[in-house]
């Protein structure tokens, strides 16, 4: 009961925030009232999936400070699960994406107990290495489609057992639930005695040893939290797209860009990966289908990230929301 | 049996033995200073302790039980505090949110995290700075915040690492009379590693004295300042016939 209250609770904001989230919301629910075209309501998508894996990466990332970039096999293992449970026994979605999530959950205990031995770079290495050996053994597993993928089979619309519908605006509600769901879970985690924990031993670990905590487990745990997040939106991304490869669920660039969204808007913040998403999403889309695809230079998206992520760690490392904050505070 | 049993711990890094053969014990309400020159392997044998190194050889029991090669965390809820020589300056918390993670050390609740942290800085009088961040702070009361963090999971030996360096005189005072309350009236059993020798007369019952890893004396503060051993390796011929 105390742990709903404190997921609801927005009281420890200021009233601008508040006043946002609410404005932010209302935005959100009239959304596919506005007549936006179906470009937009995708972008829209792909907005709320993204804060939804920024939220989640913010767990482990951003309150743990640990740079993770291999959650990109989570989204994997998440959308495969509901993927190919649907194909080979036809499993609800409803089914299959509480045990994808156990699953990624169950993968992520066991890869993050050796992993975290593992500190600072070596970390980040390590994990990119788990997620691109993951993705090269789906590439070549014929039983689960290999490099080609699998479709998903249709289902007449609609249908809210295997979640699949003939217009976005079903999609773009439910990921919106799952969004708030996220975004309740993340408030009341932040208050949690692991978000404290974590943000103890993103400052000194050595104190943070001192003071009773088991800096490894508490790595451990946050870690499964974010992949269990991660995993919820590949489930999502299968219904949605209903066909599914190594290359757009597991690819290293989606670690990459799930991270950044995080670090741009602002680690360890509530709102950062939202901020994150709001901002990367529309200019991913930009730059794939403009540079990308008109001007023919391909990659050139990769290397903005890249000047991004400098950026961001060189001159703010609390991302837009710290330069926000900073403001605020001059104001005072 | 006593409350922390420390014997024949051996420390070698690589050839460089930080502590050799050291061995003694501390009685439970006792206070006692760790003294010696820069490089005796002080704060080494705090690390053996509570286990940042694991030592090579020799054992710790703290009430009755074997504490050797445990991690810090574990040392930790068994009811070791330690403070640290150098305080990281950190921007991400406030000296409050600092206070409450040691404390959620005995708790999982976030309103009595918040009440032991809220009570343990008013009885530090640190109430006003609560809302600060570490590195907004002078040294004297980021010390005290370390201290504050440690006295908020609750230990029952208490081991501080120079807490008074750095400190002006009016500021060391305060300190041990801030020792000596938490000795008395919280019945936390203190071990310092102290510089200031007049910290170190002052507030402990005993003092252990450390030189190239190895330990050169024993006994009350009073026979210390005048053991021919203690003042050729660390007090110096001045400090003896200053007295």
């Amino acid at each position: 009961m105390e742990k709903l209250k404190d997921a609801l609770d927005f009281s420890d904001f200021s009233k601008a925030e508040r006043i946002g989230l609410v404005i932010f919301s209302v935005f959100l629910f009239a959304f596919p009232w506005i007549g936006a075209g179906s470009f937009t309501t995708t972008v829209m998508i792909q907005f709320l999936l993204f804060s939804l894996f920024g939220m989640g990466w913010n767990t482990i990332g951003g309150y743990g400070g640990q740079v993770e970039l291999g959650k990109a096999q989570y989204v994997g293992i998440g959308s495969y699960t509901v993927a190919l449970m649907m194909v080979w026994w036809k499993v609800p979605f409803w089914v299959s994406m509480p045990i994808g999530i156990l699953i990624a959950v169950g993968y992520s205990f066991i890869i993050g107990y050796p992993l975290f031995r593992l500190k600072g770079h070596y970390f980040a290495i390590a994990t990119i290495c788990t997620s691109l050996v993951l993705k090269d053994i789906f590439d070549n597993w014929n039983l689960v489609g290999a490099a080609k993928g699998i479709e998903l089979p249709i289902h007449d619309h609609p249908d809210f057992l295997y979640m699949q519908f003939k217009s976005d605006t079903y999609y773009y509600y439910f990921i919106m639930a799952l969004f708030y769901i996220a975004l309740f879970y993340m408030n009341w985690f932040r208050k949690s005695k692991l978000g404290y924990q974590l943000r103890m031993i993103k400052d000194d670990e050595d104190a943070a040893e001192s003071l009773g905590i088991d800096i490894r487990w508490c790595k451990i745990k946050a870690y499964s939290i974010a992949s269990a997040f991660v995993a919820v939106g590949g489930g999502f991304m299968a219904v949605y797209n209903l066909y599914i490869d190594p290359a757009s669920t597991m690819e290293l660039s989606l670690s990459i860009k799930i991270a950044l969204m995080a670090m741009l808007g602002g680690a360890a913040s509530l709102w950062g990966p939202i901020i994150g998403a709001a901002f990367l999403v529309p200019l991913d889309r930009f730059l794939g289908s403009w540079l990308g695809g008109q001007k023919g230079l391909t990659g050139i998206d990769f290397m903005i990230y890249a000047a991004l992520i400098m950026i961001v760690s060189a001159y703010q490392p609390r991302g837009i929301w710290g330069i926000i904050e900073q403001f605020r505070k001059r104001g005072h | 049996m006593s409350f922390l049993t420390v014997e024949n711990i051996v420390k070698d890094f690589g050839g460089l033995v930080a502590n050799n053969n050291v061995s003694f014990t501390i009685e439970e309400g006792e206070i006692v200073g760790l003294i010696g020159p820069n490089g005796a392997g002080k704060t080494t044998l705090f690390n053996c302790i509570v286990g940042y190194h694991r030592p090579d050889s020799g054992k710790v029991t703290f009430r009755g039980k074997d504490v050797t090669g445990f991690r810090p965390f574990e040392t930790n809820r068994a009811g070791i505090g330690r403070t640290f020589q150098i305080m990281k300056v950190t921007t991400g918390m406030t000296v409050l949110e600092n206070v409450m993670v040691g404390s959620f050390c005995r708790t999982n609740n976030r309103n009595t995290a918040r009440g032991e942290a809220l009570h343990v800085l008013g009885d530090l009088a640190l109430d006003a700075v609560k809302d600060y961040y570490i590195n907004e702070l002078p040294i004297a009361i980021q010390r005290k915040v370390g201290l504050a963090r440690a006295l908020a999971t609750k230990p029952a030996l208490l081991m501080l690492d120079e807490v008074a360096s750095g400190l002006n005189p009016t500021e060391i005072e305060e300190v041990v009379e801030l020792l000596r309350r938490l000795n008395s009236a919280k019945k936390i059993t203190l071990f310092l590693i102290e510089h200031i020798m007049e910290m170190v007369m002052k507030v402990s019952q005993r003092v252990i004295v450390l030189d190239y890893g190895e330990k050169i004396a024993e006994g009350l503060p009073a026979d210390i300042v005048k053991d021919e051993n203690v003042i050729k390796a660390y007090l110096g011929e001045k400090y003896a016939q200053g007295l």
